[in-house]
């Protein structure tokens, strides 16, 4: 198996890059501090509390851990040439890019997995009751939600030829899928198009559903219905199909297939 | 078999660029190929298209018989490349390299004895970060080296080495080419060419121009035999155009160069200056690659003729 091969020397080369455990190690923190001060004075501490606060911090930071590991993956290599010692061995440029994905969810992986270890440790010992059920459900989602920006970060690198072309693509889905989506801008610039310009007269959340199509951040957010109760400070209690928790999770999936699967194709078209 | 083979080859970038124009190149097992030109003569696109990280426009090429494009899993297990200007990771040591690129040939070679071979025992287990140029270069070849390759792809591979690794690199070629393994280097660096080229092919602006070994080329463009005598003073009534095959004359203070169209006549030459003047020095050269380098490319010979293929 070549993408193992591409994965195994990947990961020994990745695993030293500091800038990579760094933003990681950040999260770890957010998340134990979030969970500290969930419980800090307060009389009847509720550990959910804690993970919907954490909820916010990850859809803007999750996507930075993701791309900062992953961006430079392919685009990196191009640049400097070294991928032409990887391409001249018998790896396929199928295999660079599946075993680049590989290496890069396991690291990402590693610090979504050490934060909720950290954070439902700490749970335990804090909270009257630490509901560990739902930091379960809220480490799958959260991870689910990283490797779409993995998969959308290694699909950038593949389809650019520099470091800096990487990184302005990275930003610039960035900006629009998590900066402007939590901001606001994304969801007014759906309405003004479908409903001022086009006058399809869509309901809100029908655009909500097209802004989880469009930005893995609000998908992330909505699936987390699955972990949290309805009503549940701003879950609503009735909500239709199309934003269901599954449906969102089913969203966030094809965020994790098309863009390996477009990166792939342009990686094999491209001239090295 | 040719262990290269390419057909018409075609590579246009954009709209107005064309890099590589109808190339037949030929290259057969067993020998050393030495492929020349001046940059951006399309040198290493054509490399490039051998191992399938540039897409021909026109043109089949095939590698060890094999197609480049269809079955590069094949042609990477059996060759080994030291690609141009390729940096190395830096985060990993020479060793972490060379373990890598023999797991993922499934070679069974001793990277200390690689690393040995090229140079670099005592610098294995250092990150390649720290390497200089010429270390990085060899690190390349010792990669290059791994799994025993039928083929041995060098793009400008003493790039970067002092001339003391130039010259151990050469002889590795050589040994390797005595296994039987078919090496095929580009360069812009004539001397080490002819020092070690069964034949040469010469590029310039995305044209093949020539083919053939060294000696047939020089042979085929008839540039004549160069004889150079440093005299006391040269003789006012000194006629040597008049000897038979003495094609021109040339001099400058007390030097007198005359080229020959045929080696034989340059003792003629000695003997009739040698009559007229005291000569303190003679010097015989032989066509050196540089001046057919020069002929093919245009560099020197505004009025060279397009010249064909030259039989090896």
């Amino acid at each position: 198996m070549s993408t193992l091969d591409v994965a195994r020397k990947d990961f020994l080369d990745v695993r030293r890059a500091k800038i990579v455990w760094f933003v990681g190690a950040l999260y770890v923190v957010f998340m134990a501090l979030l969970v500290y001060f969930g419980q800090y004075g307060v009389s009847e501490p509720n550990v959910r509390d804690a993970l919907w606060n954490l909820t916010a911090v990850g859809a803007l930071f999750i996507p930075l851990i993701a791309l900062v590991t992953a961006y430079l993956a392919i685009a990196g290599e191009r640049e400097s040439g070294a991928i032409k010692y990887l391409l001249s061995i018998p790896n396929s440029r199928r295999d660079v890019v599946l075993g680049k994905f590989l290496t890069r969810t396991v690291v990402v992986s590693a610090s979504i997995a050490v934060a909720f270890l950290v954070g439902g440790a700490l749970a335990l010992a804090l909270y009257p009751s630490p509901a560990m059920d739902v930091i379960a459900i809220m480490a799958a989602l959260t991870l689910l939600y990283a490797l779409t920006y993995v998969a959308v970060a290694i699909g950038i690198s593949a389809a650019t030829d520099s470091r800096s072309r990487a990184m302005g693509g990275s930003i610039a889905f960035f900006f629009v899928t998590s900066v402007l989506n939590v901001l606001g801008p994304l969801q007014l610039a759906i309405d003004y198009l479908a409903n001022d310009l086009a006058g399809l007269e869509i309901s809100s959340e029908q655009i909500l559903f097209v802004q989880s199509l469009i930005s893995p951040t609000t998908a992330y957010v909505n699936s987390t219905g699955l972990a949290f109760p309805d009503g549940f400070r701003t879950i609503p209690e009735e909500l239709p199909w199309f934003l269901a928790g599954e449906v969102m999770v089913v969203v966030m999936l094809a965020w994790l297939v098309v863009p390996l699967a477009l990166g792939t194709v342009w990686f094999g078209r491209a001239d090295l | 078999m040719a262990a290269i083979e390419t057909t018409a080859l075609t590579k246009r970038f954009g709209e107005d660029v064309l890099a590589v124009d109808s190339v037949d190149l030929s290259v057969e097992e067993g020998e050393i190929f030495g492929f020349l030109g001046p940059n951006g003569a399309g040198k290493s696109t054509t490399i490039n298209v051998l191992l399938d990280f540039v897409r021909p426009t026109e043109g089949t090429v095939r590698v060890l018989g094999l197609d480049a494009q269809a079955d590069t899993d094949e042609i990477r297990r059996r060759i080994g490349v030291l690609p141009e200007g390729a940096s190395v990771y830096d985060r990993l040591t020479g060793r972490e390299h060379l373990r890598w690129v023999i797991e993922t040939k499934d070679a069974d070679d001793d990277p200390t004895a690689l690393l040995e071979r090229v140079g670099l025992g005592h610098d294995g287990d250092r990150p390649a970060g720290g390497y200089s140029k010429g270390m990085t270069q060899r690190l390349g070849f010792a990669m290059a080296l791994a799994g025993d390759p039928d083929l041995l792809l060098l793009d400008e591979p003493s790039s970067g080495l002092d001339p003391t690794g130039m010259q151990e690199m050469r002889e590795i070629i050589r040994a390797k080419a005595d296994d039987g393994t078919t090496v095929f280097f580009s360069s812009h660096v004539l001397g080490e060419v002819e020092a070690v080229c069964d034949r040469i092919g010469i590029m310039n602006e995305g044209r093949l121009v020539a083919t053939g070994t060294p000696d047939a080329l020089k042979g085929d463009l008839d540039l004549g035999a160069p004889i150079t005598l440093e005299v006391d003073a040269v003789p006012a009534d000194l006629d040597l155009e008049a000897i038979a095959g003495v094609r021109s004359v040339a001099v400058d203070g007390t030097t007198i160069t005359a080229t020959c169209v045929d080696p034989s006549v340059k003792a003629d030459v000695v003997c009739t200056v040698a009559d007229a003047t005291a000569v303190t020095d003679v010097l015989s050269e032989d066509v050196s690659l540089e001046e057919l380098f020069n002929t093919y490319t245009n560099g020197g010979h505004p009025d060279a003729e397009t010249p064909s293929e030259a039989s090896a």
